[in-house]
């Protein structure tokens, strides 16, 4: 499943094809976008509403909400793919991460409830072994 | 002002994703929502996009055809040009019309 935006992301740089609502269209490599799909654009070519007229121009900027439809790279769609997979692992393993430290906000060395903090319910040897018995 | 007040999507990010600054006092030209057009001197901006523009001058379009910019112009000064309605902005300068670039012709 993937996002247009992050689709639009993995494209920066890339070259493509903007048509407004208006009809005109920027052919332009894509500098940058933010969330509302506003796009910065360099060197590009301006073709007018009735395909006569050309423009070039170093750099445009599009507000999101008058783009039409872009037209980008089948390439890009291959590195899309690529990219929302290491997000989602970057992701899995911060999670991983946080897990392992048993909770820091409960008190996670001297858990006595013996419920919480995945280490010393769990862990066995460690959890026990490391604090003193308050029996 | 750069402030991280809240966060944008996943990244924290507080600058537009274009730089006017370096449109500072040259002529750009902006369109707008429902046709417009107007190029001026850019002297001023922020973050919503709206624009102070010197000795603004509006492109009148065709009366016939309104998606025709004609060469006509009417002045407008000193104005504020209000981002909401802002579409497009590009440099005026470095802008050249030129013959039709594509191999296969246009339909």
């Amino acid at each position: 499943l993937q996002l247009p935006l992050s689709l639009l992301r993995t494209a920066q740089n890339h070259p493509m094809l903007v048509e407004l609502k208006n009809g005109e269209t920027y052919n332009g490599h894509l500098q940058s976008c933010d969330t509302w799909m506003n796009i910065h654009l360099r060197d590009v070519i301006f073709t007018s509403k009735d395909g006569e007229r050309f423009f070039k121009m170093p750099e445009v900027y599009v507000r999101g909400s008058t783009i039409k439809y872009l037209r980008i790279p089948e390439t890009v769609v291959d590195m899309v793919k690529n990219e929302v997979q290491e997000v989602r692992r970057h992701q899995k393993d911060m999670h991983k991460q946080k897990k392992s430290y048993g909770g820091p906000g409960r008190g996670g060395q001297s858990n006595r409830g013996g419920r919480g903090g995945g280490n010393a319910g769990r862990g066995g040897g460690s959890g026990r072994g490391g604090h003193t018995n308050n029996k | 002002e750069m402030v991280n007040e809240k966060d944008d999507s996943q990244r924290k990010k507080k600058e537009s994703i274009v730089d006017l600054s370096k449109f500072l006092d040259k002529k750009v030209r902006v369109k707008f929502q429902g046709g417009r057009e107007a190029t001026g001197v850019l002297k001023g901006y922020d973050q919503l996009l709206n624009l102070v523009l010197d000795g603004a001058v509006e492109h009148l379009r065709d009366a016939e055809d309104p998606t025709i910019i004609g060469d006509e112009t009417r002045n407008l000064g000193l104005i504020v040009a209000r981002g909401t309605a802002i579409t497009v902005v590009a440099p005026s300068d470095g802008m050249e019309q030129i013959p039709n670039p594509f191999q296969n012709a246009e339909e």
